[in-house]
């Protein structure tokens, strides 16, 4: 599914953020990138959803070379991958429900489609009641959820995790974990950046360690 | 396609409903500063309207040296008729222009007691059309004049035509120079005010892109919310400007423009309305396409 080959990223200011990775993730995977502070994973996961291009090397997702993807294809391969970042990015305008089915507008889904599917992905995440709420009114678990929700309701191939439970204590941690967990059940590939070393140990899964932009282990439990 | 562009339309009322506040901001924005090139427009249009006024005094008396015979005479007005930049030719003899002169004499008509009626020379006057009404269309018409042999002299206020002439292209270039000036002051507060009121969305564009939004669905709404901002700030200037001339504005400017000749002061005609709101939805556009673009470099 993702597919690494010598990949480096640097910047002109901070150097370099990563340095010759190479790594196959196969579909289905559940991985975690763990590091310490700097170590490259956020720069790493930039790369798979081409926010940012690397300095050199190549990379392939689902069968697609995103190093040479122009600006046209890029929404279109964004909406194979979900994506959950520790401060959630949630549009605090727009109510809980609207968050959610912001992807399938952009995909130009039918209203009776999207209404149907938001409420059943919010059922899934447990928060069905408050689809009419703002963000802000929710806590900080319960806003990750809504985040989970939307990336989710694409019914992505990938997700694409920064640090989701950062923010979160330890129930919230343990509920998003178990979101993850289903989804990745169903088939979609889990790549989760993550330093909670606690986590790790209560949901044991193959594990890349990078330290200074560089791939220093892949364990598999 | 029309259901797409419905939604998206949805979407950027949904935006000005969202933001009151910088909706507010930037059609007040485009109100005031259009208001200001209303206001301006409406000087130069009445401005122009006492030049348009003093140019019917543009004519030119050419003088014959005997008077023609009848079918002569009916001759030469056809010659000078058909001579470009020829509104209309009437023939003055001998005793229409004594009257005429007594008549401008007014309480020294005196000074011509004992003079016969007839002493002045006949003359055609040729009234010009209004784009030939100034120095060049003038000498043209002279200079065809001067081949019909019949004349022996010319008069068209040379004096008073050059003066007339630089009192209009003055006119013409403060039109285009604080004209163009307001112009771009405006689309300068305005791009700045709408880049303030996307730079406050920049998280919802981020994540726009992020969950696969195509740039032309991330940025339409956008586009068209600047150009229905513009529009509304458009029509809300043409009333400010409308309740500020008929209480202000048109008084100042009779008591300036009567005295000097003009019928009356009047408003922005129609297609100037028209105008302004059409400028409104412009810069509303260019606004917001000139902060969107800027946002994405960044």
């Amino acid at each position: 599914m993702i597919q690494l080959y010598n990949v480096c990223k640097s910047y002109s200011r901070e150097g370099s953020a990563l340095e010759d990775v190479n790594l196959k993730i196969p579909k289905g995977d559940f991985v975690y990138i763990t590091g310490p502070s700097g170590a490259g994973k956020s720069t790493l996961l930039k790369l798979l959803y081409v926010a940012e291009k690397p300095t050199r090397g190549q990379i392939l997702i689902n069968g697609q070379n995103v190093t040479r993807m122009g600006p046209v294809k890029i929404p279109y391969l964004r909406r194979q991958i979900g994506i959950v970042f520790q401060d959630f990015k949630l549009i605090s305008t727009r109510t809980i429900f609207e968050n959610v089915a912001f992807p399938l507008e952009v995909r130009g889904r039918k209203r009776f489609e999207i209404s149907k599917k938001v409420y059943q992905m919010l059922k899934n995440v447990g928060l069905e009641h408050k689809l009419a709420k703002h963000p802000l009114e929710l806590s900080g678990g319960e806003q990750q959820r809504v985040a989970i929700a939307r990336a989710l309701v694409m019914e992505p191939l990938v997700l694409l995790a920064d640090e989701p439970t950062g923010n979160l204590d330890p129930d919230a941690t343990l509920e998003i974990m178990e979101l993850f967990k289903g989804a990745n059940a169903r088939g979609t590939t889990v790549l989760l950046a993550t330093h909670d070393r606690e986590m790790i140990r209560r949901f044991p899964r193959r594990q890349i360690c990078l330290e200074h932009g560089r791939l220093i282990d892949d364990l598999t439990p | 396609m029309f259901g797409k562009l419905i939604y998206l339309l949805r979407r950027a009322l949904r935006n000005i409903r969202q933001s009151p506040f910088l909706c507010t901001a930037s059609v007040g924005t485009v109100a005031v500063s259009l208001c200001i090139l209303a206001f301006f427009a409406i000087i130069v249009l009445n401005v122009q309207s006492l030049t348009r006024h003093w140019s019917r005094d543009v004519q030119v008396v050419a003088y014959f040296d005997t008077v023609p015979a009848r079918e002569q005479r009916q001759s030469l007005i056809k010659q000078a008729m058909v001579l470009p930049g020829v509104q209309s030719v009437e023939f003055i003899d001998a005793q229409q222009a004594y009257s005429s002169f007594k008549e401008r004499l007014g309480d020294d008509a005196i000074l011509l007691d004992g003079l016969e009626n007839d002493f002045l020379p006949a003359s055609l006057r040729l009234t010009l059309d209004e784009n030939s009404r100034n120095r060049h269309g003038v000498d043209s018409v002279v200079r065809r004049l001067k081949k019909i042999a019949a004349f022996s002299d010319f008069r068209y206020g040379q004096d008073w035509l050059d003066r007339f002439e630089s009192f209009v292209t003055l006119i013409r270039i403060s039109g285009v120079v604080l004209g163009g000036f307001l112009l771009f002051a405006t689309l300068f507060i305005v791009a700045n005010t709408i880049k303030l009121t996307i730079y406050a969305r920049r998280e919802e564009l981020e994540i726009m892109a992020l969950v696969g939004g195509t740039p032309l669905f991330i940025k339409t709404p956008f586009l068209l919310e600047g150009a229905l901002q513009g529009a509304l700030g458009g029509t809300l200037a043409l009333g400010l400007s409308w309740l500020l001339f008929n209480f202000f504005l048109q008084q100042g400017l009779e008591a300036l423009l009567l005295a000097s000749g003009v019928d009356q002061v009047v408003f922005l005609p129609a297609i100037h309305q028209g105008m302004v709101v059409l400028t409104g939805v412009l810069l509303g556009f260019l606004g917001s396409l000139v902060s969107l673009h800027r946002l994405a470099r960044a």
